[in-house]
């Protein structure tokens, strides 16, 4: 885990990149969940509904990415007190996705609140909302 | 698959509001984790603290009825082309690898909606507790769904 930041109100959380959303570890995550939708493994599946020709990422799995950049800068995932977000559009195999945020308030008692998103290509967003951490 | 279903009345989709889950128990179990933490790209941690996200798998493995049958709850399937709303998940403290953990919780909301471009849509919103073995709750997850609706 990495130290404890001091943040400051505006403050850019360091980006969290993933080079390229893998389709191997969608199967692993339809499987955990035992999530019977197809359009997460069976590309065909995914043509036919006219989504494109690449599995469709499990949402939950975008959310882990900005908690994991979260804990990056927080010093541990544990520091999250609350997290809500919208997720926006799909996200397909192969995708280059950057994990960002921004401090919005500083409190008192050590809470953070951020502004948090994840983005295709670095531009488009796949989901935005709000978190909260206690960094005491 | 299943075929589209009819739209509910409005009352019909009122009458949600209140309805509990069955619940159930989760066990984080470490292999669980693991491999988990390796789909997400998190680190695999040695001190049993469990990747917050797990607050949102624990609640919804442990909610007692599938997806599927949440859908079937509301008046709609996958047919329907059902999407995520909103997901908000309050970690009050760090879920621990290797322990069972109670869900309870219930729809909280049901409110029907008209887009422009959309359409009439639901949006049915329910919330999960999820309990430590202490009785103390770890986590609340509160989730929406909206479901299309043919006119």
């Amino acid at each position: 885990m990495s130290a404890i930041p001091t943040p400051s109100v505006g403050d850019e959380l360091p980006c969290l990149v993933i080079e390229a959303v893998d389709a191997e570890k969608m199967k692993t995550m339809a499987a955990l969940l035992a999530d019977s939708n197809p359009i997460h493994w069976d590309v065909d599946t995914v043509r036919e509904l006219g989504m494109g020709d690449q599995p469709v990422n499990q949402g939950p799995n975008n959310l882990g990415y900005v908690m994991n950049m979260l804990g990056h800068w927080a010093g541990g995932a544990e520091r999250i007190r609350q997290i809500r977000v919208r997720f926006l559009d799909n996200v397909f195999a192969g995708d280059r996705l950057e994990a960002g945020g921004k401090v919005t308030a500083v409190g008192d008692d050590g809470s953070v609140d951020c502004d948090v998103w994840l983005a295709r290509d670095g531009t488009r967003p796949v989901l935005a909302g709000t978190a909260t951490l206690s960094l005491v | 698959m299943t075929s589209a279903t009819q739209s509910p009345t409005i009352e019909e989709l009122e009458s949600l509001v209140g309805r509990q889950f069955p619940g159930g128990t989760y066990d984080l179990e470490p292999w669980r984790v693991w491999l988990t933490n390796d789909v997400i790209g998190a680190p695999q941690r040695t001190d049993g603290i469990a990747h917050p996200m797990f607050c949102y798998y624990a609640a919804m493995a442990g909610l007692g009825i599938s997806i599927d049958e949440m859908f079937t709850l509301c008046y709609a399937s996958a047919d329907d082309g059902p999407m995520f709303g909103e997901c908000d998940i309050q970690q009050l403290r760090p879920l621990e690898i290797g322990a069972t953990y109670t869900v309870r919780g219930e729809i909280t909301s049901a409110v029907r909606k008209q887009g422009e471009r959309t359409g009439t849509f639901d949006i049915v919103a329910f919330q999960l507790e999820v309990v430590a073995p202490d009785g103390e709750v770890s986590s609340v997850v509160s989730n929406s769904f909206i479901f299309p609706r043919r006119p």
